[in-house]
């Protein structure tokens, strides 16, 4: 029971921690960063449901996300639908483009599966630029209209600024955070990590593994489209770009480095490397190239190699002693 | 067909299996076998290497659709039913190489053989795993007593937690079990439950085996080591090339001509 009271002060201290962060710090530019590093994190943690915890290699995570930002934008503009119910049909479409990505995964698995999604993705990024009517092209959609003010009596918030974002997405995050916790600690969670491990096992004990497929897809494009509803809203400009290939990489990428298959990790690396990424922003003058793309390759292959478990399974293993656990310790060292 | 021997007096047949064929390109790998199964028994599949066990039992269970024939269970054709709805019906088994979750933990195998998958779909659990009480994500407590139990069945209780992919291969097989029974089968099929396994280890399954058909479960298993099948069926099929060549009880068959020459005859596996 005290270790449970300790966890739970643990996350009412990271919480209060987060909700004065826009007070103490208050450069505009640093909190864009952490409002985009939030918006990451949702799809990171969609991403890592599918992947991380069913075994189904999605490469075409980025058409969630920009058919979410798409969703909600033209939503608001074309038919003047109040943003926040925007962000939730988003989701909602998103969803429904999930459920029908699922039934080409019924049939497939690894590298097959991971070409058709990203087939998948490269025919809507495609939609998004052709289609000039509806999405003005590559041009794509600007002045998407900001989250409307909320009143609730004498209170009241409106969305101008990145603090004001960084409180809604702050939400967003934790309700994903909540949401994943409780799919992937119960029978449902099981359910997927047996169909995962393996399939044919997963059946002879009574899984409906095609079932489970259909709904984890849908259920993790739901939160990719929040997030691009979030995105959309936010940066109030949402281009064809959104769907493209290194959206999904940069998710894959932040996963995997962090540690797929794990709670934290999908946090930790989405949140890791925005701040770097920004950080080596600063630095391409000098190296004369994009070194962000360089290092993020460099960090998954080191973590495919030494640390499977990514960033948590190094801190697992830091946890557990130096000791029992050689790889992880020098994978770490290799981070510090 | 009351056996001698047996205590209960009524029999009642809960597999049936009519003219059950299956063909791999133009290789007919099960030729048209029949026989029937009564409840609570311990029956015994034997037949060379090829001879088409396993595929017999992955018709039964599902895993794969046969050609022709039909597949009563308790009085319904199951024949080309989906693997995980013939195991809602209460048939479970375990594989020749083993199938376990191996990033989940032992209790977490069995745990997801425990889920009421005939009420319950993905949909109705995923909004479940969001409304149940706050603070306990976990499962129910009944199943993890269940889980518990099974896992001291087989005797394997002391690695509840560890990883499946952690546990010695002998012990992987016991966990397989456990997670078949899980789901509360009628029937159970094991195929090969003893292969790789050394003689002390042997002992403890055929014990195993004994303990799970006193609780009522009947029981098909597919074995290589005459010891074992010797040991604890109550009645022998034989294939051979895909074809039955003889069905009874055990001592019956050993001593069958048929067998002898297609079986235990030559270089048999009788040796071990």
């Amino acid at each position: 029971m005290s270790k449970r009271l300790k966890h739970r002060l643990r996350s009412v201290a990271v919480v209060a921690a987060l909700l004065i962060l826009p007070q103490v710090v208050q450069e505009r530019y640093f909190l864009h960063i952490v409002v985009m590093a939030g918006i990451y994190t949702i799809m990171t943690m969609s991403w890592n449901l599918l992947a991380g915890y069913s075994g189904q290699l999605n490469l075409g995570h980025a058409a969630f996300f920009g058919i979410g930002a798409y969703s909600s934008a033209l939503l608001a503009m074309k038919l003047g639908v109040s943003p926040w119910f925007g962000l939730l049909g988003g989701g909602v479409i998103a969803g429904f483009f999930g459920f029908l990505l699922g039934f080409p995964a019924l049939r497939l698995s690894g590298p097959y599966l991971a070409i058709t999604t990203i087939g998948f993705a490269e025919i809507l990024r495609l939609v998004a630029v052709n289609w000039v009517d509806l999405t003005r092209g590559s041009l794509g959609l600007s002045g998407i209209p900001l989250l409307t003010p909320i009143r609730l009596g004498s209170w009241g918030m409106e969305f101008y600024f990145e603090r004001d974002y960084y409180y809604v997405v702050l939400a967003a995050v934790v309700f994903t955070y909540f949401c994943m916790l409780r799919f992937t600690h119960s029978e449902f969670g099981v359910s997927l990590q047996a169909l995962r491990d393996d399939e044919q096992g997963a059946q002879s004990i009574g899984i409906h593994t095609s079932q489970y497929k259909l709904a984890v897809f849908t259920i993790s494009a739901f939160f990719a489209g929040m997030a691009g509803g979030l995105f959309a809203h936010f940066t109030r400009l949402v281009s064809p770009d959104t769907m493209s290939l290194h959206v999904t990489f940069d998710t894959l990428t932040m996963t995997m480095i962090g540690g797929l298959g794990t709670t934290a990790g999908p946090i930790l690396g989405a949140v890791l490397l925005s701040l770097l990424s920004e950080w080596l922003r600063t630095l391409e003058d000098f190296f004369r190239m994009d070194i962000r793309l360089v290092l993020y390759g460099f960090l998954l292959i080191l973590t495919i190699r030494f640390m499977r478990e990514g960033l948590v399974g190094v801190v697992r293993a830091l946890k557990e002693g130096f000791s029992s656990y050689g790889k992880g310790r020098n994978a770490g060292g290799d981070h510090d | 067909m009351a056996k001698a021997g047996t205590p209960v007096a009524i029999m009642t047949e809960i597999l049936k299996i009519e003219n059950l064929t299956k063909y791999f390109g133009g290789l007919c790998a099960v030729d048209s076998v029949s026989f029937s199964l009564d409840e609570k028994v311990i029956m015994g599949l034997i037949g060379p290497n090829g001879a088409g066990k396993t595929t017999l039992v992955n018709m039964i269970s599902g895993a794969i659709p046969p050609n022709h024939g039909r597949i009563l269970f308790n009085g319904t054709d199951i024949a080309g039913h989906k693997a995980h709805a013939i195991n809602n019906r209460g048939i479970a088994r375990t594989f020749q190489v083993v199938r376990i979750f191996s990033k989940l933990t032992a209790l977490e195998n069995v745990m997801a053989g425990l889920v009421d998958r005939r009420q319950k779909g993905p949909w109705r659990l995923a909004f479940a795993s969001l409304v149940g009480g706050f603070g306990k994500q976990s499962q129910n407590p009944e199943n993890r007593a269940a889980a518990e139990g099974l896992l001291e069945l087989v005797g394997i209780g002391g690695y509840r937690d560890e990883l499946a992919e952690n546990l010695p291969y002998a012990l992987t097989k016991r966990l397989e079990i456990a997670r078949a029974l899980a789901t509360r089968p009628k029937l159970l099929l094991l195929d090969e439950p003893s292969s790789g396994l050394n003689p002390a280890e042997l002992v403890d399954q055929i014990a195993l085996i004994r303990e799970i058909n006193k609780q009522g479960i009947t029981i098909l298993i597919i074995e290589h080591v005459m010891k074992v099948i010797m040991d604890i069926s109550d009645r022998l099929v034989v294939i051979h090339y895909g074809k039955k060549i003889a069905d009874g009880k055990p001592e019956a068959v050993y001593t069958d001509p048929n067998v002898v020459e297609a079986y235990l005859g030559g270089e048999s596996h009788a040796a071990r």
